[in-house]
């Protein structure tokens, strides 16, 4: 499309990457067909497109955002589906990134807006501040059907409220900095981002990441100083914020990397890779991180990326359990990875279905579903329905987030069917112990022939 | 840029918050955009070197808000411009300043199937694969697959009688549609045509149907749909010069043998689209040709050798078949991709004329002339099998003279169309972009007798008037 | 275009004139061939297009022909069938059914829009009609599309005036889009199956990948054993083929044979012609369009209060039936038992005060009706053809 920016506002590099993104974009529309919100809604301006056009307005005029501006911008998931969609390349998560620095520069939210997503940003990224406030919410739920008609934030409470587990269990023994080695020659070494949510709400992802990798004879450390990576804050248009949790990271995997080495900086909630991965572009313009984080960037792998290329240890347990694989937006259109996970699966013995508009985002979206509770309930809603059709027996995914949406939208209608992290399942059948929720389901494995000949 | 608009009615424009208070009165809140901001996002389709600000936007749900808001507008004297998924590369959609956009995006849904009749009854907001997607695990589809066909939508389907690569086998819109609910200018609610073949009396359906949004609102479709052929395989086959492409297109054709698509690309298309899909097409290679069978196994082995061999007789450098529906899908995804993956490299405006085939070489030729006089390039996309041409001018929209120049070449290229016996507007239609053409086709009388008959549904040029005809010579009863 | 014919359609234009002059209606014929199809004649003078003939284009490789509207049709299916092609919608010849003697011209086809049993899967005469050149109520020459399938430029008026029994303008060219004629034409025969299943079976045939070409039903009325047809066209290997895959998938409706060649043809040109109908000679003629779903229960309805002999084609979406020429020729009735199903139905014989008396084609919504007139009069202001042949009035 044509562009008017002035030759002074191109001098900003922020201005000059988004000014070629707007370039790029024709306008032709192909990305409506596959955005969640323009499903829902079937307005323009809940389109990518016709956000792109917004964001253009404001960025082109270097006006301070408006009322209506935020309120689509607001409402876009970033799940990237119009990346995939697009045919002309237009980088939109990075053309939506820099229009949600610019609202946050330029815009005052309403009162209860600004509290509300300070605490988000003041607890999420902490996990010791998340497990106080997650005992809060269990206290808190009782008094859900008053809170819930609080003007404002009464639906954001609700959806926050009904998405704390009931209980969360004890401090896994991954969340301090450590070193896990294996027996025997070492054949990787690489760094673990233990996350800031995920350990809390569901430790046994990278309890089961570190045994199957150590099974692999892969060696694991969790650098000092590691934490949220800040896609979090990122996403509510916080740039100082999410560059203090990048550089953070950043320097404690650079420091391992120069250290003992590394092979690969392992992310189990693809929510995050897609930041980390990013990280090389967001500091592209910083003389003294810009090397380091493109280095990062390049080594950040999503669990199932680094298993894919390296042989996974031997079948255990005999299984033909129908698994439905949630791809998780920020894995096939933030990182493009696709077939990998599913290749994994079936090569450990499972027989693995895709959920029909699979597509199409849950509607956790980070914190998403707290924030845009009526769009994100619709978004679940329609998840789960599709995943009922071809009636799995447990659904994977890489993405913490999923989990606990979908969690949600299957207790809604009392569906038991198990949903667990993809690496959670390798781990089962190569020899780790049965995952709780596959547990509860009542579902079992025999042990392998093979195991019991070897035996 | 050259194409004009008429002058607004300023005192339309002064009336805006009566307007708009009464327009509230008909649809809920969230149906009726307003403001500056979001009314921007409205005043252009793909067609974006043209734009203009409407009074607002209205995004109704059902065919009463549609009959309640267009007596609205009809009483008032305010103009409508319909609009599908705002994907018109002709500027069909494109508003202006004293009209209002009615977008039929939020009607959706798919009322009705019949499996042994074969009909479909749809909302006209829904998208065309969405169509086929309804009914594909029966193993039926919707034919005209216009590339945008991911996006856009039946209503704009209808109104600009889209084509597609397919079509060659299984005809346009107007061939698949075998009736709609229209709502008038004034309100009135008129079906026109059945789940029977063949409309009643006067072929309305078929006026209807390409008449860019401004004899009605189409709210409702009955379409036609198709078993699915047992397999289809798309070849790509590599010539060194687009002559002996040609050639082979009409080989065929002449052997007797319809397949079902027959898409030609030239080098520069060639590159543009392997860049963005991936799927192996011969980089070098003078031009392409994409034909696909369909059938069992054994037909498409049979229907295939007879193209190789014909093929072969005008001078084929490489031949590469599918091998798999993943195959499949790439090659297609790279053909339908075309205008956008364009972007990647350059502006571009899609031009869309139709030429009998026997003058493709010519015509090429020509082209190739015409957009190297104005110091532009070109990449060429079309629909070998019947003619149908899209030169796709590359320049850079930033810059005002080359904007200019390409609208120009992109005039000349059409008025050679229709210089060598086709005309202006083979699937994309005319919007404002073929407008001010029409008498390079059309008699004043031709186009005396076409306006007389759009007077009988609107009379008082508040549909969509900006398109179509020239603004000047203009009949009002 | 060649003097003669330059020459004739300037005599048509002038007669236009004149008529528009001395305000004197005009009956519009080419051969006059069906010219009893309709409300009766309500002009005195006719107006022919028979000088007006002669191929004016005809491109193999393109699949396009073009002829001058009073060429016979023969003429046309003679010089496509020269070249392997064929017109794909098949038009009909109402000569046997009406009883009418003269050469039907190619205009006559276009303005009565004739499309036989191949219309299922070809689409109709509007469906090929790419072009046309027509002298309308003004005296004025007016073309639409060209000779280009892929044509949206401007108001189809193209599809507009195909079908319009000439009350439009008086055409003077039209332009076809054609096809290849296969090279091999079967047709499977399945017997005994009532009109209910015989439907079915017929959808299903159409539903099958197997590019069904033909689909009628001739029940035990008009035959001795009900016969179920289902024709497949195209190359050798792919009919041999394909005959074999459907007579598998029909099998649970009944076993099936098929015939082949010139016995194959004559079965579908009875099918195209109604030659089942054409005795007795007295009875009216009616063709009802209607959802093939619907069709045997509509035909259950009528036969509640009218004896009928009946036959389908488009797979059950086309139904043929005759019946006594008296009273109202069962109009009513049949009008009655279509209301509401989106069906409608058109007397194409009957006696003359019959057809002046009822609604010959299909009455028409206020809503179509205000629109028809509007567009019958920015074509024919004065009402100069075929006033009335359509709808009383118009």
């Amino acid at each position: 499309m044509q562009t008017n920016f002035t030759p002074e506002a191109l001098q900003n590099p922020a201005m000059q990457a988004s000014e070629k993104i707007l370039r790029t974009c024709v306008h032709c529309g192909f990305c409506t067909a596959t955005c969640p919100t323009y499903l829902l809604l079937g307005d323009e301006l809940d389109s990518p497109r016709g956000r792109i056009y917004l964001i253009k307005d404001m960025l082109e005029n270097n006006r301070p955002a408006t009322p209506q501006v935020v309120k689509h911008v607001d409402r876009c998931l970033s799940c990237l589906s119009c990346m995939t969609t697009c045919p002309s390349g237009v980088n939109y998560m990075h053309l939506v990134d820099h229009a949600r620095s610019h609202i946050e520069k330029t815009h005052r939210r309403s009162f209860s807006d600004r509290v509300f997503r300070g605490i988000l940003a003041a607890v999420l990224p902490y996990p010791n501040r998340f497990r106080v406030a997650l005992l809060g919410a269990a206290i808190a739920k009782v008094f859900t059907p008053v809170l819930r008609h609080l003007p404002g934030i009464g639906a954001r409470i609700e959806a926050m409220l009904s998405l704390a587990p009931r209980m969360i269990g004890g401090r896994s023994p991954l969340e301090r900095p450590q070193i896990v080695s294996s027996e025997g020659p070492r054949r990787a070494r690489v760094a673990l981002l233990t996350g800031c949510a995920q350990p809390v709400l569901n430790p046994g992802i990278n309890e089961a990441t570190v045994r199957l990798l150590n099974r692999m004879s892969v060696e694991i450390v969790i650098p000092k100083d590691e934490g949220c990576c800040g896609a979090l804050v990122h996403h509510m248009g916080h740039e100082a914020e999410s560059h203090s949790f990048a550089k953070k990271n950043i320097a404690a995997w650079i420091s391992e990397s120069e250290g003992e080495g590394l092979d690969a900086i392992i992310i189990t909630a693809s929510g995050c890779g897609t930041t980390i991965k990013d990280y090389g572009f967001m500091f592209r313009n910083d003389p003294e991180w810009a090397e380091k984080a493109a280095k990062v960037s390049m080594l950040a792998k999503d669990i199932t990326e680094f298993l894919a290329t390296h042989e996974l240890p031997a079948i255990v347990r005999a299984t033909s359990h129908t698994v439905a694989y949630h791809s998780a937006c920020s894995m096939q259109h933030g990182q493009q990875i696709r077939d990998e996970p599913k290749k994994l699966l079936k090569s450990v013995g499972f027989n693995v279905k895709d959920v029909p508009e699979g597509h199409i985002c849950c509607g956790s979206a980070g914190t998403y579903n707290i924030l845009q509770p009526e769009i994100a309930g619709k978004l679940r809603s329609r998840k789960v329905a599709n995943i009922q059709k071809i009636a799995p027996e447990i659904i994977a995914t890489g993405n913490l987030g999923c989990m606990t949406q979908i969690g949600k939208g299957l207790s809604d209608t009392n569906d038991s069917t198990p949903i667990v992290h993809t690496v959670e399942l390798l781990d089962w059948i190569t020899g780790g112990p049965t995952p709780k929720a596959i547990e509860k389901a009542g579902l079992k494995a025999d042990i392998a022939i093979n195991t019991l000949a070897a035996e | 840029m050259g194409i004009a608009f008429p002058i607004p009615d300023n005192a339309i424009i002064l009336r805006r918050e009566a307007i708009i208070s009464g327009l509230s009165a008909l649809i809920p809140p969230e149906s009726l955009i307003t403001s500056e901001d979001e009314r921007r996002a409205f005043e252009t389709d793909a067609l974006t070197s043209y734009r203009r600000m409407p009074l607002a936007v209205v995004l109704p749900t059902t065919t009463e808000e549609v009959a309640a808001i267009l007596a609205f507008c009809n009483e008032n004297g305010v103009k409508v411009v319909p609009r599908g998924a705002g994907t018109s590369l002709a500027g069909g959609a494109i508003p202006q300043e004293d009209a209002i956009v009615l977008g039929v995006g939020k009607m959706n849904k798919v009322l009705d199937i019949n499996f042994g009749d074969r009909t479909m009854r749809v909302q006209s907001g829904i998208t065309n694969l969405a169509i086929s997607a309804e009914v594909a695990h029966k193993g039926f589809f919707y034919a005209p697959d216009p590339s945008s066909q991911l996006a856009c939508t039946i209503a704009g389907n209808i109104a600009m009688n889209s084509g597609g690569a397919h079509c060659l086998r299984y005809g346009v819109t107007t061939n698949n549609i075998l009736g709609v609910r229209m709502v008038l200018i004034d309100g009135t609610v008129v079906d026109i045509g059945s789940d029977a073949m063949d409309a009643q009396g006067l072929d309305l359906l078929g006026l209807i149907i390409g008449s860019e949004g401004q004899l009605g609102v189409v709210t409702e479709a009955i379409v036609r749909i198709l078993p699915m052929a047992e397999g289809a395989r798309p070849v790509l086959f590599g010539f060194e010069t687009s002559e002996e492409a040609g050639a082979c297109v009409a080989a065929i054709i002449g052997a007797g043998i319809i397949p079902v698509a027959m898409e030609f690309m030239d080098k520069p298309a060639i590159e543009i689209c392997e860049a963005f899909a991936h799927a192996g097409y011969p980089l070098d290679a003078g031009a392409l040709l994409i034909i696909e069978v369909e059938g069992s196994d054994a037909e498409m082995d049979a229907m295939l050798k007879k193209i190789v061999t014909i093929a072969k007789k005008h001078g084929v450098k490489t031949v590469k078949e599918s091998k798999s529906a993943t195959e499949t899908a790439a090659i297609w995804k790279g053909r339908k991709s075309a205008f956008g993956a364009t972007g990647r490299i350059a502006d571009y405006i899609c031009m869309d004329g139709t030429i009998p085939t026997g003058q493709l070489p010519y015509v090429l030729r020509r082209i190739d002339e015409i957009v190297k006089s104005y110091g532009l390039r070109v990449a060429n996309v079309f629909h070998a099998g019947d003619g149908n041409l899209h030169p796709l001018i590359l320049y850079n929209c930033n810059d005002p003279e080359e904007a200019n120049k390409a609208e120009e070449a992109g005039n000349d290229i059409l008025k050679l169309c229709v210089e060598v016996g086709g005309c202006l507007t083979g699937e994309h239609g005319v919007g404002i972009e073929k407008r001010d053409l029409m008498r390079h086709q059309f008699t004043d009388i031709d186009l005396g007798q076409q306006m007389r008959v759009r007077a009988v549904f609107d009379p008082k040029w508040l549909l969509n008037p900006a398109k179509v005809f020239p603004l000047d010579g203009r009949i009002s009863p | 275009m060649s003097a003669p014919s330059l020459f004739a359609e300037q005599e048509l234009i002038d007669s236009v004139h004149a008529a528009r002059k001395a305000a004197t209606p005009l009956s519009i014929i080419g051969s006059g061939t069906k010219s009893q199809i309709g409300r009766p004649a309500q002009s005195d003078k006719t107006l022919s297009t028979a000088a007006l003939t002669g191929i004016t284009l005809h491109e193999p490789a393109e699949m396009v022909i073009a002829a001058r509207s009073g060429t016979p049709l023969a003429e046309v299916e003679r010089r496509l069938a020269d070249k392997k092609q064929m017109l794909p919608f098949e038009p009909m010849d109402y000569r046997p059914l009406l009883g009418s003697t003269g050469e039907p011209t190619i205009g006559g086809v276009v303005a009565a829009n004739l499309s036989g049993p191949r219309r299922i899967m070809a689409g109709a005469c509007r469906d090929s009609l790419i072009g046309i050149r027509l002298v309308n109520g003004k005296g004025e020459l007016v073309k639409s599309g060209g000779r280009v399938m892929k044509n949206v430029t401007g108001l189809d008026l193209v599809k507009l005036v195909c079908g319009s029994w000439g009350t439009l303008g008086v055409l003077t060219e039209v332009t076809f889009k054609v096809l290849p004629k296969p090279q091999r034409s079967a047709t499977l025969v399945l017997h005994g199956l009532d009109d209910a299943n015989a439907i079915a079976a017929l959808s299903a045939g159409l539903g099958s990948p197997f590019e069904v070409s033909g689909a009628a039903h001739l029940p035990n009325g008009v035959e001795r054993v009900s016969a179920t047809l289902l024709r497949l066209e195209g190359f050798d290997e792919q009919i041999t083929y394909r005959l074999d895959a459907l007579k598998k998938q029909l099998h649970r409706f009944a076993a099936a044979d098929y015939v082949e060649g010139a016995r194959s043809a004559a079965l579908w040109r009875s099918v195209r012609d109604a030659t089942f109908l054409v005795e007795p000679r007295e009875n009216a003629v009616w063709r009802i369009s209607i959802a093939p779903s619907k069709a045997a229960k509509i035909i259950a309805e009528i036969k509640k209060s009218l004896t009928i002999r009946h036959f389908y084609d488009w797979g059950g979406g086309l139904i043929w039936l005759s019946l006594p020429a008296t009273g109202d020729a069962g109009a009513a009735a049949i009008r009655s038992a279509l209301f509401g199903t989106g069906g409608y139905a058109t007397l194409v014989r009957g006696p003359a005060d019959i057809r002046a008396a009822i609604d010959v084609f299909e009455p028409l919504s206020p809503a179509l009706r205000v629109l028809t007139a509007g567009i019958k009069q920015s074509f024919d202001p004065d009402g100069l053809f075929n006033p009335g042949r359509m709808i009383a009035g118009i």
